[in-house]
């Protein structure tokens, strides 16, 4: 079985990096308490590039299998690259058919909870006073 | 187009049309059929020969299914017709329609039956707004099925019909030549299906797997009713208030994509048919005592779509429970934030109440292991991420100020949290009942700890945490002069001053000093407060009062069975008694079925409730109100492996008997009788 170093280490490719990282943690708190295996086909022109993921309970495993699995997630290189690095919303891209399912959804839906938010999020915001609030009313 | 709009569902998909079954969608009418949170007709009429049809009668067979009855002509004057029209329609993935026209002559009858198809593919957060869509669209006719289709680059979306009768197809409709031998009968099923598309061009059907699930909960709606408990009582009402709040709340499950054979409670039938945090906790904790399907279904989805990450446009951060899920076309493309959107204060510390009250009942602690991580993740984001600002106080500020929710609490409406003289204070806002939220969450959150999941050192810093809370809060919100708790703290710490029924709330928390318990149950049985049939939103006298404001007067049957809820927790067995009796009046006026909210007004002057017009009905928690309603009236508590009854009903409903209780007991039977006069309110 190949390591789970090789072949994820192609330089500034985010999507590559985004499953070198992943595979590096081996374990992933969010992911403690579920087990499932998800295959990720990503299309870049006429190629097809494969990511295996296995989550047992937490643990990680990540190789370039092509192997069954529970899902399979297909989309396009740019598509999922936005996706890996935060600037579009998983559930929003199943949605508009730029990321396809297929097996089980409980498996999909547990693998967007390693997805970063938006770049720029920061949780935060400026308070407002009660005197902005009162200017801004609305029609009864 | 007739007033009367039939609505049928099957999960989150609906049809809404007219009497006659025909569907002519404009901005005053919402009617269509949807699925996933878009429209997929907007257009479907009948004619034959050119001519509309006129209703003779409709039956609403089932909540997933509805006969029209029909003849032709539209005249006012019924005529004795020779003909007539049945249509016989079921929502599955889209709808099956059975059409039959029968000829009542003795000669044969040659016809043109057309039915006319088109969809606007719709957003519901469109429905009522006449945007303009971004995307293209198209008809046409492809191997005997008219296929509709709507495309925004990679978004795409269907609508295919077929006829199982051989019909000529344009791209507005259907038509059908047809001849009728004498007393005989010419039929069609007609089949609309709803598909997705994606980059790849393939279309999976969007509700593809769920099909044989609907089948299976339509044919258990009867073994639904047959499994609650039964209720017998002299107060003959109360048994079918009972019944139709059962029937509603099967009509309301709703299962996600990831759990086929489960369900939840969605808030509200149709518009409504989704995840909804706050509304699903709380409908589940009402129906706790009835069916314990439904608080499982509901931790464990919500556990799935629980916030990782912070996510300003969608105001997630990690823990957090989320607020409402939507698939429609503007949640897509990430015009709005419903996928899901996080942006809620309470949902997260009534998840670890719910869980701890559904072990309390069912003794599953497996369920309670298995979301361990959920829990832990929803006490630490009580902690870690909803104190805004660094108070110690959950408070609430939307990140999205576009499109996210100002309010973050059960009253989200602009001007539910006011001050005494109608101002309105700033964000960061600490609602009261948020805290008493919170400080339950902890309380539960610690048993669980100790008892489950075996941390004893996390259950002494929660009961440490909570007690911490509670003396502050009983210092910080207690509003001195009036003898009632702020119902907020603004940014500056001062209290937002008014009189409002979360007081109701922070008794059902327990976060209230038995000191200050006797003060909020005179307020929320006084006159300011109550109407007679229950307990206002606002006091009377406050600057924003007013009886039929959302939040601000009217009288809401959820937050009313809550109310009684705290109101037996404190001990106040009557006052609780009285609010059961107001509600459970009030439901069997509205025919059992209450509506989300009615009019504040005093009971006496208007001599029946006044119906708050909402566009959802049946609304879960007002369905669930009457059911926690029972178990407040026959003071049902667990106690361990017992089940607690300690009765105490309104005289006038005598004896009440609810039969085989499920729980952790198995089943037990609970005698009442009713003991307190309430008719003093009457």
């Amino acid at each position: 079985m190949p390591t789970a170093s090789a072949g994820l280490t192609k330089a500034s490719d985010p999507i590559s990096e985004f499953f070198a990282v992943l595979a590096e943690s081996g374990h992933l708190a969010t992911f403690e308490g579920q087990s499932a295996t998800l295959r990720f086909d990503v299309a870049d022109g006429a190629e097809v590039e494969r990511w295996h993921l296995a989550v047992s309970n937490g643990d990680v495993t990540v190789t370039r299998e092509d192997g069954a699995a529970d899902a399979i997630v297909r989309a396009d290189r740019p598509h999922f690259e936005a996706i890996v690095t935060g600037r579009l919303n998983a559930q929003a891209a199943m949605l508009r058919g730029l990321l396809v399912c297929e097996g089980s959804m409980a498996a999909c839906i547990m693998f967007q909870r390693c997805l970063p938010g938006p770049p720029g999020s920061t949780g935060r915001v400026a308070p407002i006073t009660g005197a902005t609030v009162m200017s801004q009313r609305r029609p009864e | 187009m007739s007033d009367a709009l039939v609505q049928i569902l099957e999960g989150n998909t609906f049809v809404v049309s007219d009497d006659c079954g025909d569907i002519e969608a404009s901005l005053t009418d919402p009617t269509g059929l949807f699925s996933f949170d878009t429209r997929f007709l907007s257009r479907w009429v009948l004619t034959v020969n050119g001519k509309r049809l006129t209703a003779l009668s409709t039956d609403d067979l089932q909540y997933f299914e509805t006969r029209f009855f029909l003849v032709p002509g539209t005249g006012t004057v019924y005529v004795d017709s020779k003909l007539s029209v049945i249509r016989q329609r079921e929502v599955a993935d889209g709808f099956h329609e059975e059409l039959r026209v029968l000829n009542h002559e003795n000669e044969p009858v040659t016809l043109e039956i057309r039915i006319d198809a088109a969809s606007d593919f719709a957003d519901l957060f469109e429905v009522k707004d006449a945007l303009k869509k971004k995307g293209r669209y198209r008809a046409q006719a492809v191997d005997g099925t008219l296929v509709l289709g709507y495309q925004r680059e990679t978004y795409g979306r269907e609508t295919r019909i077929s006829s199982t009768a051989e019909a000529v197809i344009d791209e507005n409709g259907l038509a059908f030549g047809i001849t009728v031998p004498p007393h005989g009968e010419w039929r069609t099923d007609l089949d609309v299906v709803v598909m997705s598309g994606s980059y790849d061009g393939s279309t999976p059907s969007l509700v593809a797997g769920r099909l044989q699930v609907r089948r299976d909960m339509a044919r258990g709606l009867e073994k639904w009713l047959r499994r609650a408990p039964r209720l017998e009582c002299d107060w003959e009402p109360l048994e079918s208030i009972y019944r139709r709040c059962l029937t509603d709340l099967a009509a309301l499950r709703f299962s996600t994509l990831t759990m086929p054979g489960r369900s939840l409670p969605a808030a509200g039938l149709p518009w409504f048919m989704t995840i909804f945090g706050r509304d699903s906790i709380f409908t589940s904790l009402q129906s706790l005592p009835f069916t314990s399907e439904l608080a499982a279904t509901t931790l464990l989805a919500l556990a799935e779509r629980q916030g990782t990450r912070i996510d300003d446009f969608r105001d997630e951060d990690p823990g957090r429970i989320p607020h409402e899920m939507r698939y429609g076309e503007l949640t897509a493309f990430e015009e709005r934030p419903h996928s899901p959107y996080y942006g809620t204060a309470d949902a997260t510390p009534l998840y670890v109440v719910l869980l701890d009250e559904y072990e309390r009942w069912t003794g599953d602690a497996k369920l309670v292991r298995d979301l361990e991580h959920a829990a832990r993740a929803a006490l630490n984001w009580i902690d870690e991420y909803a104190d805004l600002q660094g108070n110690g106080y959950v408070s609430y500020q939307r990140r999205n100020e576009k499109t996210g929710l100002e309010n973050q609490c059960w009253k989200d409406s602009w001007d539910s949290i006011s001050y005494r003289d109608g101002d309105l204070p700033g964000f960061p806002r600490a609602t009261c009942e948020l805290q008493g939220y919170a400080y339950d969450a902890k309380v539960r959150g610690a048993r669980l700890a100790r008892q489950v999941w075996k941390d004893p050192a996390l259950a002494d810093r929660l009961e440490k945490e909570a007690a911490d809370l509670k003396r502050r809060f009983n210092r910080d919100f207690w509003v001195e002069e009036g003898e009632y708790f702020a119902v907020a703290l603004d940014i500056d710490g001062r209290q937002v001053d008014s009189l409002t029924s979360n007081n109701g709330h922070l008794l059902w928390s327990g976060i209230v000093d038995k000191t200050k318990a006797r003060a909020l149950a005179r307020h929320l049985l006084g006159p300011r407060l109550f109407s007679g049939w229950g307990v206002r939103t606002l006091a009377e006298g406050e600057a924003r009062y007013n009886p039929i404001g959302y939040h601000v007067g009217t009288v809401w049957p959820f937050d009313n069975s809550f109310i009684a809820w705290g109101l037996r927790r404190y001990g106040f067995k009557e006052e609780a008694a009285r609010i059961v009796a107001g509600i459970l009046q009030a439901a069997e006026v509205f025919d059992g079925r209450l509506p989300e909210a009615f009019g504040g007004y005093q009971r006496a002057s208007t001599m029946y409730p006044v119906r708050y017009p909402t566009a959802c009905s049946p609304q879960a928690w007002s369905t669930g109100a009457p059911l926690l309603l029972l178990r407040v009236a026959l003071g049902l508590e667990p106690h361990g492996d017992n089940l607690v009854v300690d009765p105490a009903m309104p005289k006038w409903l005598g004896n009440l008997q609810l039969l085989d209780v499920p729980g952790r007991w198995k089943q037990v039977d609970a005698f009442g009788r009713g003991r307190v006069d309430t008719d003093r309110s009457r």
